[in-house]
């Protein structure tokens, strides 16, 4: 168990909503352009680091009957933190993610990893889990974004990427395009990952 | 027994760090939310406001809090070279579906810089057209008092949406009348 091993099984092997499939809720919500899920995935990334570092820490004081309980404060102190940075900073972003801020205190991959992994392993491990599954959550959040804005939208990041002539598939970018998308992606790992 | 009081004690000892570090994260990010806050719901509407005059500042930086009567007034400044040339604040009233907020211009000389539709629900098409600049134009330097043109005054009403219409004339005159107070208070010498 070493550190690049377990920071570098979330960006591919336990990639959380292509391989994992969890986080579905904001991974199918926000990913309406590129960048709200990057700013989605990098908040959710602090949450995870954050939680898992002081999960991690804790991990021999927290009694066993109150550990969920426990984590869910931990995480929702970070989900708050987060929340009022980004409506101080990031206000434009903030509008777009809305209520999906919040959420991730009830995003089972953040619980998922304080329960399973976190308060088992050291600080500088669980340090490890958290940045990668949360770079790997961001990754996946911005390549479902961008696919669906550059086919929907036709931009990049809000820079326009097709001619003039592209006729945009709008739908993608609204809920059907999200589940179709997800779908086709996941299709796609499984074929590259059983050669 | 001893269980039970470790459980008490350190889940009661979370929660108080937990709250102790987001009350002084909530106070470090206030000013910054609440200047984000304004910038993004009253800039456009101040802009519209102010957009004949030429003013350099920040109206939103530069905000000025008034105690009027029992509630706080937030006053936006144009200022041109320090000096103030015109003020804009808030005011609603009733249109045909819930309050029409405006954004009212006022200067010095107690005439209208212009108005800004902030938030209203008024039926789209129709009443929801006193948002549009055709409509909100004709505030812009208009004297006190300001009235339609059906009643002797300058504004001609959206023909079909009279309650909307009025609703934004009411507003600006409740503006207007705190008018008085506002220019004691701003423009002291």
């Amino acid at each position: 168990m070493s550190f690049a091993k377990e920071f570098s099984k979330g960006l591919w092997k336990e990639i959380p909503p292509f391989r994992l499939v969890l986080g579905l809720c904001p991974t199918l919500a926000v990913t309406t352009a590129a960048q709200n899920g990057l700013g989605m995935g990098l908040a959710t990334t602090f949450v995870l680091v954050g939680s898992n570092i002081i999960v991690s820490l804790l991990r021999n004081i927290i009694p066993s009957k109150v550990r969920i309980a426990s984590y869910i404060v931990i995480i929702a102190t970070f989900v708050v933190i987060v929340e009022l940075v980004m409506q101080a900073y990031f206000y434009p972003l903030y509008k777009v993610l809305g209520i999906f801020i919040p959420l991730i205190v009830v995003n089972c991959i953040v619980l998922g990893r304080a329960e399973a992994f976190a308060s088992k392993n050291g600080v500088a491990l669980s340090l490890a889990d958290g940045l990668g599954i949360g770079l790997g959550f961001t990754m996946a959040l911005t390549f479902l974004g961008g696919v669906r804005e550059i086919f929907g939208k036709g931009t990049l990041f809000g820079h326009a990427l097709m001619g003039a002539s592209f006729e945009p598939l709008s739908f993608l970018v609204k809920a059907p395009g999200a589940f179709l998308c997800l779908g086709v992606i996941l299709a796609l790992m499984n074929v590259i990952s059983d050669r | 027994m001893r269980d039970m009081i470790k459980m008490v004690v350190v889940l009661t000892a979370i929660t108080a760090v937990s709250s102790l570090a987001l009350s002084y994260i909530n106070d470090a990010t206030r000013a910054a939310r609440e200047y984000q806050l304004l910038k993004y719901v009253k800039e456009p509407s101040i802009k519209a406001v102010f957009a004949k005059l030429d003013y350099n500042n920040d109206p939103i930086k530069d905000r000025i809090t008034l105690k009027l009567g029992k509630e706080g007034k937030t006053i936006f400044p144009a200022k041109k070279d320090g000096h103030i040339i015109a003020v804009a604040y808030d005011a609603a009233a009733a249109g045909y579906h819930g309050e029409i907020e405006v954004m009212v211009g006022i200067k010095p000389d107690g005439t209208l810089a212009g108005i800004g539709i902030m938030r209203h629900s008024e039926t789209p098409g129709l009443g929801a057209r006193v948002a549009e600049p055709s409509f909100t134009e004709q505030f812009r330097n208009a004297k006190p008092p300001v009235k339609l043109s059906s009643e002797g005054g300058t504004i001609n009403g959206i023909s079909g949406a009279t309650i909307s219409s009025k609703g934004v004339i009411t507003a600006v005159n409740e503006a207007l009348k705190l008018f008085p107070e506002v220019k004691k208070e701003v423009f002291k010498p």
